[in-house]
């Protein structure tokens, strides 16, 4: 399971950050870390990029950049 | 401590560097960093205010503000960093903020942080300890922290981190007084500071500690210039820039050793290992001094974004506040930009001849002086109001945190064609004006976004263009008007599209830049901030581009003029150049010296085109010089009347909704004998390969000069205008031949 799998209103926790070099860096920037919780807010009208909160902020990215994010999603 | 306790106000908080300052008092420079949208900006106007004085960093076009002033007969310098988020050098905003702290080593660093995202500003904090320079910390924003229920104890994170840290809310400016004198405390008196050292855990401070000593035993010249810790942390990160520029690679040291030792433990790579051990010092130091309530309330920014960022409402009301910044971008600045060029054209050239005429000046020195000079101070006038209120709509857009929404709402289409979501809005404003969106395009943060958005913006028809349409269409299309205009703009569109995936596939080969943004709460950004941050930029341009806008018109005037006292215009100097030129646009159906030299003049502006056709092809018949002359006080009150009536015309532009005035054919009427003469030498399919030749070929210098300021470099202008050209001839070829071939309005 990945990030841009989750539904708007799903949680989960980071398991693994498959991304490489400055994507993966960047991400990481800005928290998001492996056991990090984070939450799907919305999906934009036209069906990407994603928001997401994290670390109590919000965040946007791309759904493919969201693919390298594995997730275990909360109950 | 509440925010009420942050009571101090600065009225005057500090006073302009006096010039009588002695020689040998020390300046103490004082680098200000901080996450974007931590109010970092707020905060240095509200200290600095109009003494700010903004620029670039060499060599890129990343801005600088700078400030120097008194305070406690300390004189200050205020240096303001590039908004990031992090030290790791991957944006061109984190290898400024770092090469600048490295380098120049300044006395403080303050760090502003955002109070109500303490986790993920801390991060940062962490970074900037590493560089053993005194940090002091600006707990900003901190009444937006008690409203959502926060309590920072800002005392236990001081003794934590052995830091001085200041609560302050910039938009209030309060606590600003407290931060310069920590400032100043600490410079007086450095042994008060004693900032903890931060321990990354076992295994990292052990491998740490291996590589600075052997870092200090193989290159000790090195270790004094740069803070040894930080250098370690960066070679054991396998930091190619601190690599290259020291020129030893981590191999020939034992640094392989303690990094393989601390891969393999935590299976990741160095870089991933650093940032998790920092975010976990920042995360600890959160946990001990934050307080979230236990029930979060629905703020403010959700229950907007729920309405912004809906799936069905998103777009269309984005599009709204789209078409409501354009209308008032354009159709405010128009009254004034229309008042500065009837004040030039007017009074100030007449007062101009007045002048040149008492000193007897030859006739060639006083067409220089009105023709170039003040025409060149013309051109660059008539583009301040529209400079002005983009920059205005832009900061607003960017401080109120809608641009980041915008992005959001509209990445998909523009990633579509290899642009990013902030791309829209320059090349939105680029159908108002070329020059705004070149402008604009600073907002993408990426150089490569910015650049192939500057690059398609020219394929937006622009304001400019559209007396040049009306023209032609009067003389050669009245019936088919509406249709035959529309087609212009959407073969504008459609061209776009397609050089934006053909240049993603060449010029821009390669993984497209990530996305990954901060959507920051909506707040409203301090009236005092947008109105500095206007005025600034508005006078960059005023004084940059304006001397190159000027040194082209008077070239311009000299092609056009000389030889002094040609007779016909086909023998000066630019119908002579249009001659040579001719043969080239043969095929496209305008082979003429004079369709060539009206083009050739239309770069200063692409109207132009249509006043040198008139010049060109219609002989001067009314001697508009017969006008008698108002006196001097009459030009006074005119400008004074005119000046009112262009004010509450931009004032009713801002209540008018329908219509863009810009867009307006009213122009019908006049030039009906450049029409009638256009009609023998122009066939209809040939006045359309025209008209799709002035939507296409290159942009004017304004937008050329904008560009060169934008980017630095000349490159982008050269790419632009190389491919815009061969793009227009291979149109009105197609056009012209492909229509002939098929036997329409040959």
């Amino acid at each position: 399971m990945n990030l841009s799998m989750l539904k708007p209103g799903e949680r989960g926790t980071i398991t693994k950050i498959g991304a490489l070099g400055p994507l993966k860096r960047r991400l990481m920037d800005m928290g998001v870390l492996v056991g990090e919780d984070v939450k799907v807010e919305k999906v934009a009208p036209l069906g990407d990029p994603i928001e997401v909160t994290i670390k109590h902020y919000n965040l946007s990215l791309r759904k493919k950049e969201a693919e390298g994010i594995s997730v275990e999603v909360a109950k | 401590m509440s925010a009420e306790s942050i009571s101090e106000v600065m009225r005057d908080p500090v006073r302009p560097a006096a010039a009588s300052l002695s020689e040998e008092k020390r300046t103490i420079t004082v680098a200000v960093a901080g996450n974007p949208n931590s109010g970092k900006s707020t905060l240095i106007n509200a200290i600095a205010g109009t003494r700010l004085h903004v620029g670039n960093w060499p060599g890129v076009t990343v801005e600088k503000k700078e400030a120097l002033f008194e305070y406690e007969v300390k004189l200050i310098k205020l240096v303001d960093l590039p908004g990031t988020y992090s030290l790791s050098p991957y944006t061109q905003e984190e290898i400024i903020t770092r090469d600048y702290l490295v380098h120049e080593m300044p006395d403080v660093i303050i760090d502003v942080m955002d109070a109500t995202n303490l986790e993920r500003n801390l991060y940062l904090t962490v970074q900037l300890l590493e560089l053993d320079i005194p940090v002091i910390m600006a707990l900003n924003m901190y009444d937006e922290a008690e409203k959502k229920g926060y309590t920072i104890d800002s005392n236990m994170m001081e003794e934590m981190l052995g830091v001085k840290i200041v609560p302050t809310i910039a938009t209030r400016k309060a606590g600003l007084h407290d931060l310069l004198k920590a400032v100043v405390k600490l410079v007086d008196d450095p042994s008060s500071h004693h900032p903890k050292k931060l321990n990354y855990g076992e295994d990292i401070e052990s491998a740490v500690s291996a590589v600075e000593k052997q870092l200090k035993d193989s290159y000790p010249s090195l270790a004094e210039k740069y803070p040894l810790r930080w250098l370690a942390f960066k070679f054991m990160e396998e930091d190619e820039h601190v690599q290259s520029e020291l020129k030893i690679s981590g191999d020939v040291l034992l640094i392989e050793d303690a990094v393989r030792h601390l891969k393999k433990a935590h299976e990741e790579d160095m870089e991933s290992i650093m940032a998790d051990a920092r975010y976990a010092q920042a995360a600890g130091l959160t946990r001990e001094v934050l307080k979230r309530p236990e029930l979060r309330k629905t703020d403010l920014t959700e229950k907007i974004d729920r309405i912004a960022l809906n799936r069905f409402l998103g777009i269309p009301l984005f599009l709204a506040a789209m078409w409501f910044m354009f209308k008032l971008t354009f159709d405010v600045s128009k009254p004034l930009g229309d008042w500065m060029n009837a004040l030039t054209f007017g009074p100030f050239k007449r007062w101009a001849e007045a002048l040149v005429g008492l000193i007897h000046a030859p006739a060639w020195m006083s067409s220089l002086v009105t023709d170039g000079v003040i025409a060149g101070v013309g051109s660059v006038l008539v583009f301040v109001p529209v400079i002005f209120a983009m920059m205005f709509f832009i900061t607003f857009l960017e401080g109120s945190g809608y641009m980041a929404r915008a992005a959001f709402v509209m990445d998909r289409a523009m990633h579509s064609i290899g642009l990013h979501g902030k791309s829209f809005i320059p090349m939105l404003l680029g159908f108002g004006c070329n020059v705004p969106a070149i402008y604009a395009t600073r907002t993408l943060e990426n150089q490569r976004d910015k650049a192939l958005t500057a690059l398609l913006i020219p394929l937006m028809s622009c304001g400019a263009r559209l007396p040049v349409y009306v023209v032609f269409i009067g003389a050669f299309f009245p019936a088919y008007a509406g249709t035959v205009l529309w087609s212009l703009y959407v073969m504008g569109i459609a061209l776009a599209i397609v050089m934006g995936l053909i240049f993603k596939r060449t010029l821009f080969k390669g993984e497209a830049p990530m996305f990954i943004m901060e959507l920051p709460p909506y707040r409203l950004p301090s009236f005092k901030s947008l109105m500095i941050h206007t005025w600034e930029k508005g006078k960059h341009f005023l004084i940059k581009a304006g001397t190159y806008i000027l040194a082209v018109s008077i070239l311009v005037w000299f092609l056009l003029n000389l030889p002094w006292g040609v007779e016909s215009k086909k023998d000066s100097y630019l119908g002579q150049v249009g001659q040579v030129v001719a043969p080239v646009l043969k095929p496209l159906g305008f082979g003429s010296w004079e369709a060539a030299s009206s083009l050739m003049a239309g770069v200063i502006a692409k109207e132009i085109v249509v006043g040198t056709m008139g010049e060109i092809y219609v002989k001067k018949t009314g001697e508009e010089q017969s006008a008698v002359k108002p006196a001097f006080t009459a030009d006074l009150i005119e400008i004074g009347t005119s000046f009112t009536t262009a004010l509450r015309n931009s004032a009713e532009n801002v209540f008018s909704t329908f219509g863009i005035s810009s867009l307006s054919t009213k122009e019908d009427e006049k030039r009906s004998g450049l029409k009638s003469v256009l009609r023998t030498t122009f066939t209809p399919l040939s006045a359309y390969a025209f008209i799709v030749f002035v939507l296409l070929y290159m942009p004017c210098v304004v937008v050329a000069i904008a560009m060169r300021q934008e980017f630095g470099t000349w490159k982008w202008f050269g790419i632009s205008f190389a491919y815009q050209m061969a793009l227009a001839w291979l149109m009105a070829f197609v056009i012209y031949q492909g229509g002939t071939l098929l036997g329409i309005g040959g």
